[in-house]
């Protein structure tokens, strides 16, 4: 029964394979909006599930569960289509939640590591759908110099992406921490690996949107009230980042 | 911070050291909220708010410089700044620098796009530094850490238009983050075995029980250390960690002087920090020496090989980071705080004069026709050289008495320490090597030349001597945990001067092939050998480090496209 629940667990807290219905369905699900809700509500729903069935987690689901991680993040790597890299980096990082699970950490606390995770790949998608509006695809690599052509855009795309990898002062640093911290040292050595493939990933991914030689040609930035709203989300993300942090300070991660 | 420091709890001028961080990043903000409304002036807003970082700065190292204790200071619920000796000195250093910097890029940068981009970066690339060498905690520390190579990213990659500039800065930001890492897994092993994230409390613990162990028995203090150690390793780029630096003079040039005279010093920084943790390692030390050993010698014949001079610019520097981790392997931290200042001052120079002295050189060439330079440079060959017996005596000797007695002026102890005794003999040698490279110049006022070089030496012998002494006292106040740091960073007797045995003898069979090849020159055959080609090959490439670290990351791109193709992109 335990092993049965795990495995469904697995299509939402992402194991390998299970892991590739969470991509095919972030590929058939366009629309922006859907597609965020998704990032938010995946992780949660498998979580909310482990948590309702009093499920304990056998040990042998880390090696999985880091396995699978390390799987997406290198797979992101070579990923040019930004909403897939969403998909696959969001995969890498919602398999690292089963190692909360294993230990004693409280139940909210886990939630909120997973929305910690999820809320940057909600950005990503909005930002994704803006690049395909303006330039029929999101693809790094297709159309450079984003930070002269589209100057406020960039200015919001650099910091989600920084929050998606799990940079400092953003909560997926804090979680990624905390969950550091439940590893054993050598699953912290395996979390560091691939800590260090998101952050190669991330940069990757600016290196073919945001800098480079501008493209010729019009595109509409960011309005100035978008931009505002981006950059609340982003102070608000901080601000949750900071509050990880006293838990993590207090010792309750 | 010693372990012994007592840590006074009552409200004093070192609270001050808060300020040193919000002031730069109160500038940002202001500067970045404003920036239509202020336009260049954005600049002399950041210029003001640094200074005043400096004046801070150097109240607080006046206030510790009069022997004030160090403090906790408690911001914001769970971060702790520290006071102390370490942090005044270092906090001065890099608001000096960054004020220094600051100055300069505001007509630099005017021309650029993205000036107040830059100014903003500039300010938070401060206060992430400051935050660094203040932090009193691992988490405060770790963020301080990670955002320093992150806000380097963008510094380096501030012309966005440049896609090498771009590549060269990621490659930085992975390398950074590569030793970002290590130091997290530390942090976590020091958490879950003493259950608080505050360094002073983490060093108490381990001092009463240095014993501890993790994973497979290990000794933690060992474990923990050697994750520090690669964290500063790859911040100051040793070998193997080393090929960013080189490559990333695309960056503006205040950047690079930023880069060169402040950020890649925080190896060494970092490794003071922790101190208290590896006093009680056993061979960690040691594997520093070593490293800093190789990165000092690869440096150097890197720099001596290459045509560009960015690139040989950026080696001296991966060469200098290697004498300083070298010294913190033989136990004098201290001495390395002040090489890691020295260096700073004057690559600072370096970088920040390049341009006016490129400049200037195109409508005067700036030689000084007078005696000295026609007595260095032109020189005229004397008729007949100097006995080399003689000359090889004062070789020799003149340096060892030099420093022997330099050293023995500051602390009489001091030859009691294997560490001292290391830079005594390293001292020798450069210096021995100096009068050695000084007889071959064949001058025509050779015992001039010679006099004033022996004097140079003795100069820099004592100023070096006395200097390093005193930062010795300031930082590492108590005579006791001197001697811990020089006894952790011991070998036995035995096997020490084996060794020293060994490098005298590799080394003055070096000078006596070179002098005897210089003799016979003229007869010996002057076309390189294969060997020679080969290694000239090798060096020419960099060791190929760079090429095997690119083959390997295009391996792993290819393989990961090839799996995606399998996989159906799911």
């Amino acid at each position: 029964m335990n092993a049965a629940l795990v495995i469904i667990a697995g299509i939402f807290l992402p194991l390998f394979p299970l892991s590739m219905v969470l991509n095919v369905v972030v590929a058939r699900v366009r629309h922006p909006v859907a597609r965020g809700i998704l990032f938010l509500a995946w992780p949660q729903t498998g979580l909310a599930l482990l948590y309702a069935a009093h499920v304990a987690v056998p040990s042998w689901v880390i090696a999985w569960a880091l396995a699978t991680s390390l799987l997406y993040a290198v797979r992101a790597l070579a990923l040019r289509e930004v909403g897939l890299w969403a998909g696959f980096l969001a995969t890498s990082a919602f398999a690292l939640l089963w190692l909360p699970l294993t230990g004693d950490t409280p139940g909210l606390l886990t939630h909120l590591y997973a929305l910690a995770f999820s809320t940057p790949f909600v950005l990503l998608a909005l930002l994704a759908a803006g690049l395909e509006h303006r330039f029929g695809a999101a693809y790094t690599g297709l159309y450079g110099g984003l930070a002269q052509t589209l100057p406020r855009f960039s200015g919001v795309l650099v910091p989600v992406v920084l929050a998606a990898i799990g940079t400092p002062l953003f909560p997926a640093f804090f979680a990624m921490l905390a969950v550091v911290l439940t590893a054993a040292p050598a699953a912290a050595a395996a979390l560091a690996a691939i800590w260090l493939v998101w952050t190669w990933a991330g940069t990757r991914l600016l290196q073919g949107l945001v800098t480079g030689p501008a493209e010729p040609g019009e595109a509409r930035d960011l309005s100035l009230g978008s931009t505002w709203t981006y950059a609340a989300v982003l102070v608000a993300l901080v601000i949750g980042g900071l509050y990880l942090s006293t838990q993590l300070a207090g010792g309750t991660a | 911070m010693t372990t012994s420091s007592v840590l006074v709890p009552d409200l004093t001028m070192a609270q001050l050291i808060v300020v040193l961080p919000v002031v730069p990043v109160v500038s940002a903000l202001f500067i970045h909220l404003l920036s239509k409304r202020l336009g260049a002036r954005a600049a002399r807003v950041s210029v003001t708010a640094t200074a005043l970082t400096f004046a801070v700065a150097l109240a607080l190292l006046g206030w510790a410089i009069a022997g004030h204790g160090a403090q906790q200071i408690h911001v914001a619920g769970w971060s702790v700044l520290l006071f102390d000796p370490l942090s005044t000195l270092m906090a001065t250093v890099v608001s000096g620098i960054s004020l220094i910097v600051h100055v300069y890029s505001v007509r630099y940068m005017a021309e650029e796009a993205g000036y107040v981009r830059y100014f903003v970066l500039l300010d938070l690339m401060t206060a992430a530094l400051l935050t660094m060498v203040a932090a009193g905690d691992l988490l405060t520390l770790l963020i301080a850490w990670h955002l320093i190579g992150v806000l380097l990213y963008f510094l380096l990659g501030h012309n966005t238009q440049s896609a090498s500039s771009s590549r060269y800065a990621s490659w930085t930001f992975l390398t950074y983050r590569f030793g970002d890492l290590p130091l997290v897994v530390a942090a976590g092993l020091l958490y879950h075995a003493y259950g608080t994230w505050s360094l002073p409390e983490i060093f108490a613990q381990l001092g009463q029980n240095p014993q501890a162990t993790t994973l497979g028995g290990q000794p933690l203090a060992d474990v923990v250390a050697a994750l520090v150690a690669l964290a500063a390793f790859a911040r100051s780029a040793q070998f193997l960690l080393h090929t960013w630096l080189p490559y990333t003079m695309e960056g503006p040039t205040p950047v690079s002087a930023l880069m060169h005279a402040g950020i890649v010093n925080a190896g060494g920084f970092l490794v003071n920090r922790m101190a208290p943790l590896f006093v009680h390692t056993g061979g960690v030390l040691h594997w520093l020496f070593v490293v800093g050993l190789v990165t000092a010698v690869v440096g150097s014949v890197l720099m001596l090989t290459q045509n560009d001079i960015k690139k040989s610019l950026g080696y001296s520097t991966m060469g200098q980071m290697g004498f300083m981790i070298m010294e913190c392997g033989v136990g004098a931290f201290s001495l390395a705080i002040y090489h890691l200042i020295a260096h700073g001052v004057f690559k600072g120079t370096l970088f920040l004069s390049a341009g006016s002295v490129i400049g200037e050189a195109r409508h005067d060439d700036r030689v000084p026709k007078e005696d000295l330079y026609t007595f260095v440079v032109e020189r005229r060959p004397a008729r007949r050289r100097a006995p080399w017996i003689l000359m090889a005596g004062i070789t020799l000797l003149a340096p060892a008495i030099i420093l022997i007695l330099a050293h023995w002026l500051v602390a009489e102890d001091i030859f009691q320490q294997q560490g001292a005794v290391v830079l005594l003999f390293f001292g020798w040698i450069t210096g021995a090597q100096l009068i050695f490279a000084t007889y071959r110049m064949r001058t025509e006022s050779f015992w001039r030349l010679i006099s004033l070089t022996v004097i140079s030496l003795a100069v820099v012998v004592l100023g070096y001597a006395a200097i390093s002494h005193a930062f010795d006292l300031f930082l590492y106040p108590d005579p006791a945990f001197r001697a811990q740091i020089y006894a952790a960073a011991d070998i036995s007797i035995l096997r020490f001067d084996v060794l020293v045995a060994v490098v005298t003898a590799v080394i003055v069979l070096g000078w006596v092939l070179a002098y005897y090849s210089e003799r016979n020159g003229s007869r010996a055959a002057r076309t390189p050998g294969g060997l020679w080609m080969n290694f000239y090959a090798l060096i020419s490439r960099e060791i190929y480090v760079t090429d095997l670290y690119a083959w390997l990351a295009r391996a792993i791109l290819s393989a990961a496209t090839r799996l995606n193709a399998r996989l159906r992109w799911a």
